[in-house]
C-alpha cells in the first residue's frame, strides 16, 4: 500500500509489515499505526515513520549495537498486549528511540527505559517504561558526547 | 478531581480490580501500595513524563543532523567492537 509522509514523500509499503501500537506511543497515544524504513544498509537507524501522521517519523536503533548489556524484561509488554504463548518463544524484538537535538547531532542519545517492544509476528508493539534505575533516557550514543 | 482523605492502612478501590492502599505517613511522605490487574502499568508519574519529553524531542529530527549523526555513530560502534582493549 501506498502511504504518505512528510519526511519520504509518497512510499510503498507491504500491508503485513504495519506495525499496530494499541496504546500508541508515551506523548503520542493517538498515533497507532507505524512501518520501520530500512533507509540504508549500513546504517544503524531506522526510521519509525507514524502511518497516522505524515508528518511524524522517529529514529530508532537496535539497543545492543552500542550497549551489549542492554536487559529489557518483555513481561510489561507481553501483559499489556495480551500476547499469548511462551514467553521465551515469542517472536520479539526491542528498539530505543534516538533523540538528535537540532544542530548538535553529536548529542544524540538513546532512550534506554523507554523501549519499544515489537512482536514480529503479530505486528503489534508497545513502548515500556524500565524499573531498572541504572538506565538513562538520555544514553549519549556518540564517543564525543560522553 | 476526586478527594478523599484516608488514614494510615486504608484503602481505596479504582473500578473492581485496582485497590491503593496507604502504606505508611511520615513526615511530608506518604507511602502507597497498589494492586492492579497485570498490563496495568503503574509507575511514578515523572518517569512517564520525562518519556514522553523525550518522545516530543526525538519527533523532532533534522534531515541534514541525521546525516550527521551517523557519521558520528561509527566510531562508537567500532570502540564497542574493541571494548577489550580501549577499556
Amino acid at each position: 500500500m501506498k502511504i504518505e509522509t512528510t519526511r519520504f514523500g509518497i512510499i510503498e509499503i507491504l500491508e503485513e509489515k504495519i506495525i499496530t501500537m494499541p496504546h500508541g506511543i508515551l506523548g503520542f497515544r493517538d498515533k497507532k499505526r507505524f512501518c520501520i524504513i530500512q533507509h540504508k544498509e549500513d546504517s544503524p537507524f531506522y526510521w519509525y515513520q507514524c502511518l497516522d501522521d505524515p508528518a511524524l517519523a522517529f529514529v530508532i536503533t537496535n539497543p545492543w549495537l552500542f550497549k551489549p548489556d542492554y536487559r529489557v524484561d518483555p513481561t510489561p509488554a507481553i501483559d499489556a498486549m495480551g500476547w499469548e504463548g511462551e514467553p521465551d518463544k515469542l517472536p520479539l524484538e526491542c528498539y530505543v528511540i534516538v533523540t538528535i537535538p537540532r544542530g548538535l547531532p553529536e548529542k544524540m542519545t538513546a532512550n534506554l527505559i523507554g523501549p519499544i517492544v515489537l512482536n514480529t509476528e503479530k505486528r503489534e508493539a508497545v513502548q515500556i517504561v524500565l524499573l531498572n534505575d541504572a538506565y538513562s533516557h538520555k544514553y549519549p550514543l556518540a564517543k564525543q558526547a560522553a | 478531581m476526586l478527594v478523599l482523605t484516608r488514614k494510615s492502612g486504608e484503602k481505596i478501590t479504582i473500578g473492581d480490580d485496582i485497590v491503593v492502599t496507604i502504606l505508611d505517613i511520615s513526615g511530608t511522605q506518604v507511602k502507597v501500595g497498589i494492586e492492579a490487574p497485570r498490563g496495568i502499568s503503574v509507575h511514578r508519574s515523572e518517569i512517564y513524563e520525562k518519556i514522553q519529553e523525550q518522545n516530543r524531542l526525538a519527533a523532532d529530527v533534522d534531515a541534514a543532523d541525521f546525516v550527521t549523526a551517523e557519521k558520528f555513530w561509527i566510531p562508537s560502534i567500532q570502540h564497542n567492537g574493541r571494548k577489550e582493549s580501549t577499556d
